[in-house]
């Protein structure tokens, strides 16, 4: 069953088109990459898949859910890390966690215990009771990814999960991210680091201009990744 | 003088580009502000006409003490703009990102902080000039003053008063910071938040009003002579009585006289602006490190708040209901300057309605007895107003660049909107009704008009929430983080412009039944007012209007923002 449904999607800002005629099926313990140049219309994408653009027409479905006819369903079904963690600056890491977790309706004990999990995953135990206005970009992604994976989504759409990450942080986002989609989990990733897509997907498309230009399975693509991808994108 | 030129030619140029971008939506922004605040600005103008023409020509109150009075509002003026300046330069001058950004350029502090000085005084005085400047033309059209009298005023005596306020707030607030970091801020605060009660208290208490009134009359019908004599001697050292006596000395055709106050205030805030940038140069740095430390002790300190409230504490409703309203709760007290402002305000709520409680008025007639019910149920719903542009206003910009976590969650963003609405309705409502309840009775001693003044500011309460926070998600900010910024913001400034154009509608409903009733009352025994329910019910109806549109708008810009 394809728990990503994207059917005919396209985004214009006013006259640009930044999405055209986008369409995508991926199927469920799928790590689903999505490459692009800057401006290529990736974070647009997510952002229609997530709910936080309109598109201006086609449909987007999570686990059989349409994002705009149906979104609280649809936003149960997965968990979202922007490109730009913007965390509250006042609340700690904790609380950010607490209240995502009151967001998406989950009891209070479930709340307590699901942080106690995700702590120890991400290794955050150590700043999480700090404000967040003191965190590095690597600690307000392992927040973020913490956040999205509260609620045991069984999507899990991520923009960027490398950038800004030490290297002992990447090891350990990759290592969850493999983790979590031997489990079942889905995930959509939109990254730039094409080591990363190489190690950790199943699965690729290479979006330019809009449009999807590329889609392949790495594991049974025969040469340079980064050789193919400037090639296509040049 | 290069950097700081620099500095100011891009954040100029930024302004204009973003001043001329066209687009619709910015376009009709502007049109809507500049009608609302034209009409404003008119209806001020013919407001301080009228109350000039009728404190000289029908009260017959004469020169001297009508510039007397306007003496008193100027110190008000000087306190409102200075404790404006005090709160908005904390934020500009010391937790905006721009001065971390400047300050790790070779730009010298005391540029800095004229930069930034020019940022807040503009920001937190730009309402209050355009008041003041409508004032002084009503004033001036009154007496027939000649063009260049409002150049003069404007710019060699208005401004350099208003400046005076200004520096003097920054330059106290730098010196206050490094005071705050030896005795602890919750102390200075305490001991500021008193001294300006204490100051406004002390102003009034010595130029004693009421015996000022009294004093002059004895003398009338000699009243429009200089009664100086009558003057304590400490105001002469103030600049709103500078201003005044400006002001009363043009009016009599007396320039060698009036010049020298001009002189007085020019030098003045020449002066301070020179000892503002020499203590900016010894000062500015330390105190901008000593918030900063403060701010990373309080950000690295793992301590967990105590209380009900804490967002890792058991559900009191459900999770949702309680993942929100904890979290404004931190991000609200968290805030120096929320709470902060919140305290100021408190502080100027209980002195208005111990003044209102102490006051000893005798009224002559029911037209009298009219106007003082009216301007204390106006000055109620003005600061009701006010709480309402400073704290509901903001409530969706500051949802800010986190805005992501809430759009997407599965959260109904109509229910989000009725969320912001009725917990802020909650707050405003119990804090309105107590000042109005409070006040109206202590004042006129009637259940009658008390409970008419509560129905009726529930009305006003319903409108003012009800379009705060919708037009704080029309004209949502979500990069501004700082709130008094997007309270001070032209969409603010032109969501207040409305709420008081609403609560001029309301008190002209309101004045011919309550004159009726004070006649009744005087003329006739007991008053049997139910033709006055009209009026009650009208207002009732525009309100109910006006909130269920300014809803429709509130949850649509809300849909679509972010």
């Amino acid at each position: 069953m394809a728990m990503i449904e994207i059917q005919h999607i396209t985004k214009k800002f006013g006259s640009f088109t930044a999405v055209n005629n986008l369409s995508l099926s991926i199927e469920s313990g799928q790590l689903f990459g999505f490459l692009g140049p800057n401006g290529a219309g990736k974070t647009t994408t997510i952002k229609m898949l997530t709910g936080l653009y309109e598109p201006t027409s086609g449909h987007c479905f999570i686990n059989g859910h349409d994002v705009h006819w149906t979104p609280l369903e649809a936003k149960r079904s997965f968990g979202y890390v922007p490109d730009q963690p913007f965390l509250y600056d006042k609340l700690s890491g904790r609380e950010f966690l607490h209240f995502v977790g009151g967001l998406f309706g989950m009891p209070y004990e479930s709340v307590k215990a699901k942080v106690d999990e995700v702590k120890d995953y991400f290794e955050i135990g150590s700043f999480m009771d700090k404000r967040a206005e003191e965190y590095s970009q690597g600690m307000k992604q392992r927040i973020v990814l913490s956040a999205a994976l509260m609620h045991n989504p069984p999507v899990l759409i991520i923009d960027e999960p490398i950038v800004g990450l030490d290297p002992r942080s990447a090891r350990l986002v990759k290592d969850v991210l493999k983790q979590k989609t031997k489990e079942g989990l889905t995930v959509f990733m939109s990254t730039h680091l094409l080591e990363v897509v190489e190690e950790l997907c199943d699965r690729i498309a290479i979006i330019k201009n809009g449009r999807i230009i590329y889609e392949d399975v790495p594991a049974q693509r025969n040469g340079d990744l980064e050789e193919m991808f400037l090639e296509l994108t040049k | 003088m290069r950097e700081l030129l620099v500095v100011l030619n891009t954040r100029a140029q930024s302004f204009l580009k973003h001043a001329f971008e066209f687009r619709w939506q910015s376009l009709v922004q502007n049109l809507s502000s500049l009608l609302i605040f034209g009409g404003f600005t008119i209806a001020v103008f013919f407001i301080s006409r009228s109350v000039t023409d009728y404190a000289m020509s029908q009260a017959h109150i004469g020169l001297f003490l009508f510039h007397r009075f306007l003496s008193m509002l100027l110190y008000v003026f000087f306190v409102t703009v200075n404790v404006g300046n005090m709160i908005v330069s904390f934020g500009t001058l010391y937790r905006s990102q721009e001065v971390g950004f400047l300050m790790s350029l070779p730009i010298s502090h005391a540029k800095i902080f004229l930069i930034k000085f020019v940022d807040n005084f503009f920001y937190s005085s730009s309402t209050l000039t355009l008041i003041g400047l409508a004032v002084l033309l009503g004033y001036g059209s009154y007496f027939d003053m000649p063009w260049y009298f409002y150049f003069v005023v404007i710019f060699l005596v208005m401004l350099p008063f208003m400046l005076i306020s200004g520096i003097l707030a920054v330059t106290a607030l730098m010196l206050l910071i490094r005071i705050g970091a030896r005795i602890g801020f919750r102390l200075l605060l305490m001991l500021l938040v008193g001294a300006y009660g204490a100051s406004v208290y002390a102003y009034f208490r010595i130029t004693n009003p009421m015996a000022l009134v009294e004093d002059v009359m004895k003398l009338w019908p000699n009243v429009n002579d200089y009664l100086g004599y009558l003057d304590p001697q400490f105001v002469k050292f103030l600049p709103n009585h500078w201003v005044a006596e400006f002001l009363y000395w043009s009016i009599n055709g007396d320039p060698a006289r009036a010049v020298p106050y001009l002189a007085l205030l020019v030098l003045t805030m020449l002066g301070l602006i020179a000892v503002a940038g020499l203590m900016a140069r010894k000062f500015y740095y330390e105190s901008w490190l000593a918030v900063s430390n403060l701010q990373a002790a309080k950000n690295n300190s793992a301590s967990k708040p105590p209380g009900l409230f804490r967002l890792d504490g058991k559900n009191l409703f459900s999770p949702k209901l309680d993942a929100l309203m904890r979290r404004d709760f931190w991000l609200f007290f968290r805030e120096p300057s929320q709470w902060l402002h919140l305290v100021l305000m408190f502080v100027l709520l209980l002195m208005f309605v111990v003044s209102v409680a102490t006051m000893n008025i005798r009224f002559d007639s029911p037209g009298m007895e009219t106007n003082a019910f009216l301007i204390v149920f106006l000055f109620n719903g003005f600061l009701v107003a006010s709480i309402c542009l400073r704290f509901i206003f903001p409530l969706v910009s500051l949802e800010g660049d986190a805005f992501w976590v809430i759009r997407s969650a599965p959260i109904v963003m109509n229910r989000l909107y009725w969320y912001k609405v009725l917990g802020s309705m909650g707050v405003v409502l119990a804090l309105a009704e107590t000042l109005t309840i409070s006040s109206v009775f202590l004042f006129s001693q009637s259940v009658y008009l008390t409970t008419i003044a509560a129905i009726m500011m529930f009305f006003v309460v319903l409108t003012l929430v009800g379009t705060n926070v919708a037009a704080g998600g029309y004209f949502a900010v979500f990069k501004e983080k700082n709130p008094m910024r997007i309270a001070s913001s032209q969409g603010a400034s032109l969501t207040f412009l409305g709420s008081m154009v609403y609560l001029t509608f309301v008190s002209t409903l309101l004045v011919i039944p309550f004159n009726r009733y004070f006649q009744q009352s005087e003329f006739a025994g007991m008053a049997t007012p139910h033709w006055m329910h009209w009026s009650f019910i009208l207002i009732g109806l525009i309100s109910m209007a006006i909130f269920f549109l300014s809803s429709f708008i509130g949850v649509k810009a809300l849909r679509r923002s972010g």
